[in-house]
């Protein structure tokens, strides 16, 4: 029985989903038993008319036994929720003006979340691609608190003493590679790592293995392991690359292993979210003879031990940096130790930028959430008739409610699908445009967490709006509504129309607040002067082989050369060799000390950015000299040792003095002389304060860890500027690749991509609310007009004048406007703060932004409302009057 | 669950119910019959005391076929068109057994309470 009971509900089930209305077989059986008896009525005399009327009159009715059927066949509920979506699929088709308007709707605002949340779950929610990435941590050194990378002899340092960690590894990632066994010489980006550099992450390689522990070591460290990309561009995905040897630099290498194609790796979020992507990596084979601890090259990583917390392993690092800073306190003095999750290292910059645009696209959905309440409130009112018939048929509020949740959510399903057609459309296009501290977004997938989202949300929103017209038919009353024939819904409605217009404004306020502060922040940043030149100037790095350029001296010769070389060709105003060029992300910083300062304080140290430049860097850039002079071209190894210090440096260490013909060195010898000060450069960032910071020819720099730059002040345009500059360089050393020419302005651009990106995202959603918002505010006036016709048909026939009427209509306007801009305003209050950090020389209650904000948002609602006004003004009183 | 339906329900339930009966009685007496057969049959043996909606046979036969109590099958009907023919089941039989039980009982008993002597009012 229990076994027959369960097949039943089954067949039921399986028939009310099945849409079939009448089953043809019971039509069959019925027709024949009726012709049989029909038959049987011939025989017995009757005319065949007649004995087919009798036949059925015997019968019975036929029907209702078709209703039988159904409801023994089929569950109810589920039959009335076919029924239900049936109905509401043609209602939908019925009215394609309100389906179509309330759909894209709908898809604005659930595409825009899904695509922000897509972002969000690439960037920032996906694991990133490591063996339990929650255990790795990057670990700086600091100085003032201000992490600074590492060097190699407290690295080994560390390695050794620390408890905490299971492994730990040095990456150095200031290695630039030439790939010379091909036709074509190739730059790549290059790093040298610890062999325990890929256990410790735990990568599954691709094609064959890591570092071992024998390769770590300036002997045997002529191995190298490929990126995917590398091994798919350069070596055509060969599968036996593994064992073969590759030139690098001039030197063989043999290749052992080829990264998965997931793999990532950076310790900030702008080269991490690049994908920078290393293309070689080789031993870092650290000397452990010649260790040093002045300079710091590295970057550390390393995996908590099982069962340790990060505050028992920071504890334990606080210490060992105390012990290293006692046993050396040349170099370590007031250093100490950082331990940060991976995670948050490489998201830091991002996350709130995106948590930011996350909650305002969440915003955006209300708004558009409570736009298509409004047209389904509009809606309910001309079914108000259909709603009293099905009432008055005996129809329960249970029933109406389900059938009219049905449609909301089918709306909001229609609007999902429209929804992620436009994420995706989005997503396709905006990747590109993508600023680099996002373009981890690239790897945007569609999978389960975002599918759960958008069926959430959609839910969300279509059990959010559907309420709306829910509080509709509450007040159906079959007996009003059937007698009155054109009466529009009464009082309720207007005052929930109200609460949704007002709700709207105020949301558009705060999303309107939250862009005009993004937009002047953003406006703020690019009118800072950087402190140079960036029009017409074409920047490239180079990376100059270690074997041919082995020191700082042969590195000067090169760059003399190639500035001979270019110097009066056409179209060449210019150019100079930097080192670490400004907004380009890479930096260096030097402790100096000052002839005949009184010795320091303990603890305190001068310090002053670090930059190598040739002759003409300065007069290419445009940084002006303050005072001195600037290097020629005969301020080289052997002549007097000279640095040129900027207006900050200069400030900060000589006051109002005259820093020129003052002396400075390093840790060692020899003394080098100030020549000139020159104007501030923001190097770090537009939002950054300049630095103090001290310039010297790169003949008499202390050590170069990265190639130089060339920059070129030219007439021609970008193409043919590198054309030349290639035929130059190419013309000095053959063999020598030139690729990535940039102009200044991109690099420029480049360095405000994440800024202009979040505000140009921001500024779009706050427009599309705006808009809502004023369409929310049309649909109340409009609706309060056509409630009221009767009502201003007999104020204009006692004498009111349309200007009166006009009046009402946009003093209500008004009214409500003022109500959800306040709203709008103590929200923003409350909410600033939240993005105060994203503000550039912004205050978070900036009075201009609180001030314009509120008067463009009244003015648009008005002029919303202006046309249901002008309407109210053309009612005639006769036809009013004799409307109902 | 059409048990605890039927118990719950009114009086054209157990009208229902008594030609629920009377159609499984018919075919475990004859056997294999088609819907028309049914009614005929009825008719006959009711000596056309019991006139019926037609139609309500076919209500019973879904409601007996849903339990399992009886069969359906495609044959010819008289003149050779297609007609489904019922017959019953096992556990129709047992069926049949324990409601003409049952019926028995209660006519047993609502005939005795109808026999009684009532005062003349």
């Amino acid at each position: 029985m229990r076994v027959g009971t369960l097949r039943n509900l089954w067949t039921r089930l399986r028939r009310s989903l099945r849409d079939k209305p009448r089953d043809q077989d019971f039509v069959t059986e019925i027709e024949e038993h009726v012709a049989l008896l029909a038959e049987r009525f011939r025989r017995q005399g009757m005319t065949s008319s007649d004995a087919e009327l009798a036949a059925r009159r015997q019968f019975g009715n036929a029907a209702l036994l078709e209703e039988d059927r159904r409801t023994m066949f089929t569950i109810p509920t589920i039959d009335e929720l076919r029924g239900d979506l049936i109905f509401a699929a043609r209602m939908l088709r019925k009215n394609p003006g309100f389906t179509a308007a309330a759909v894209l709707t709908l898809g604005l605002g659930i595409g825009a979340n899904t695509a922000i949340f897509s972002l969000c779950n690439a960037v920032l929610f996906r694991p990133l691609p490591y063996a339990d990435p929650d255990r790795v941590f990057v670990l700086w050194e600091t100085m003032v608190a201000k992490p600074i990378t590492v060097a190699p002899a407290n690295f080994i340092d560390w390695r050794n003493a620390s408890q905490s960690f299971s492994e730990m590894a040095a990456v150095n990632s200031n290695a630039g590679f030439t790939l010379g066994s091909l036709d074509e010489p190739a730059r790549l980006a290059g790093a040298g790592v610890s062999a325990s550099f890929f256990s410790l992450l735990g990568i599954q390689f691709a094609l064959g293995r890591g570092f071992l522990q024998d390769e770590d070591r300036p002997a045997n460290s002529r191995v190298a392991v490929l990126s995917h990309r590398v091994w798919q561009e350069r070596f055509g995905a060969d599968p036996g690359i593994t064992g073969k040897t590759i030139r690098l630099n001039d030197d063989t290498y043999n290749v052992v292993g080829v990264l998965p194609a997931d793999f990532q790796f950076a310790t900030n979020a702008a080269d991490f979210q690049a994908r920078s992507q290393v293309d070689i990596w080789v031993p870092l084979a650290l000397n452990l003879e010649r260790l040093q601890r002045g300079t710091h090259p590295l970057r550390v990583v390393a995996r908590l031990k099982p069962g340790v917390t990060l505050s028992q392993a920071q504890a334990e690092l606080n210490v060992l940096g105390a012990n290293l800073a006692r046993m050396y306190p040349a170099d370590n003095k007031d250093k100490g130790i950082m331990a940060i999750p991976i995670a948050e290292q490489v998201t830091a910059n991002v996350r709130l930028a995106l948590q930011a645009l996350l909650s305002a696209v969440g915003l955006v959905l209300l708004i558009a959430c409570a736009n298509v309440a409004n047209l389904l409130l509009s809606r309910a009112a001309a079914r108000q008739r259909e709603m009293a018939v099905r009432v008055a048929l005996g129809a329960s509020q249970r029933r109406l409610a389900q059938q009219l949740l049905t449609e909301s959510i089918l709306l909001a399903v229609l609007g999902a699908i429209t929804g992620s057609g436009l994420a995706l459309a989005a997503t396709r296009f905006v990747i590109p445009l993508l600023p680099a501290d996002l373009s981890r977004a690239s790897g945007i997938v569609v999978d389960a967490r975002m599918l759960v989202f958008t069926v959430g949300i959609s839910l969300f929103a279509g059990i959010l709006f559907g309420l709306g017209s829910l509080l509709g038919i509450k007040r159906v009353n079959p007996g009003e509504s059937l007698k009155q024939t054109n009466r529009v819904a009464g009082g309720g409605q207007s005052v929930v129309r109200s609460v949704l217009a007002v709700s709207q404004i105020s949301i558009a306020t705060i999303l309107l607040i939250g862009a005009g502060l993004m937009a002047k922040s953003f406006w703020a940043l690019m009118h800072v002067p950087p402190g140079f030149h960036t029009e017409s100037i074409l920047t490239a790095r180079l990376s100059l082989p270690k074997s041919r350029y082995p020191d700082n001296r042969r590195v000067a010769a090169f760059e003399r050369q190639v500035l001979e070389g270019l110097h009066g060709r056409a179209g060449i105003q210019s150019a100079g060799f930097a080192t670490y060029l400004p907004l380009s992300g890479s930096d260096n910083g030097w402790a100096f000390f000052i002839e005949n300062q009184p010795p320091l304080p303990v603890g305190t140290f001068n310090f002053a950015k670090y930059r190598p430049v040739s002759e003409g860097y300065f007069e290419t850039l445009g940084i002006p000299l303050l005072r001195g002079r600037l290097f020629t071209a005969a301020d080289v190894a052997d002549s007097p040792w000279v640095v040129v210090i900027n207006d900050s440096m200069a400030r900060q260490y000589w006051g109002s003095k005259n820093p020129v013909g003052e002396r400075l060195r390093f840790n060692g010898p020899p003394w080098r002389t100030v020549i000139g000060v020159v104007g501030d450069v923001r190097h770090q960032g537009l939002d950054g304060e300049p630095r103090p910071e001290m310039y010297m020819p790169v003949d008499q720099a202390a050590n170069l860890e990265t190639g130089p730059t060339i920059v070129v002040r030219t007439g021609l345009d970008a193409r043919a500027g590198a054309a030349a500059v290639r035929e130059v360089i190419s013309a000095i050393d053959r063999e020598f690749p030139v690729d990535r020419i940039e102009t200044m302005e991109q690099v420029l651009s480049r360095s405000v991509a994440e800024p202009r990106f979040r505000t140009t995202i921001l500024a779009t959603f706050s427009i599309v609310a705006l808009l809502m918002a004023s369409i929310g505010i049309y649909g109340v006036m409009n609706y309060l007009v056509i409630q009221r016709t009767r009502e201003f048909g007999i104020r204009l026939s006692l004498g009111a004048t349309r200007g009166d009427l006009m009046y009402v209509v946009i003093g209500r306007a008004a009214g409500l406007t003022g109500l959800g801009i306040c709203l709008g305003l103590g929200g923003a209050v409350l909410l600033v703060r939240f993005i105060a950090k994203l503000l550039f020389q912004t205050p978070p209650l900036d009075g201009w932004t609180f001030a314009v904000i509120p008067i463009v948002l009244a003015v648009v609602a008005l002029l919303a409302s202006y046309l249901p006004a002008r309407r109210s003004t053309r009612v005639d009183p006769m036809v009013a009057l004799r409307y109902e | 669950m059409s048990k605890g339906k039927a118990d719950a329900n009114t009086k054209s339930e157990i009208l229902q119910g008594t030609l629920d009966l009377m159609i499984l009685k018919t075919l475990q007496a004859i056997g294999s019959l088609h819907g028309f057969g049914i009614a005929r049959r009825l008719e006959q043996v009711s000596e056309e005391v019991l006139r019926l909606n037609e139609g309500t046979v076919y209500t019973s036969l879904l409601r007996l076929q849903q339990n399992g109590w009886i069969e359906a099958e495609w044959g010819a009907s008289e003149n050779n068109r297609k007609a489904k023919f019922y017959s019953i089941t096992r556990s129709g039989l047992k069926q049949l057994a324990k409601e003409t039980e049952n019926w028995e009982r209660i006519s047993g008993v609502i005939g005795r309470v109808l026999r009684l002597g009532g005062r003349t009012t």
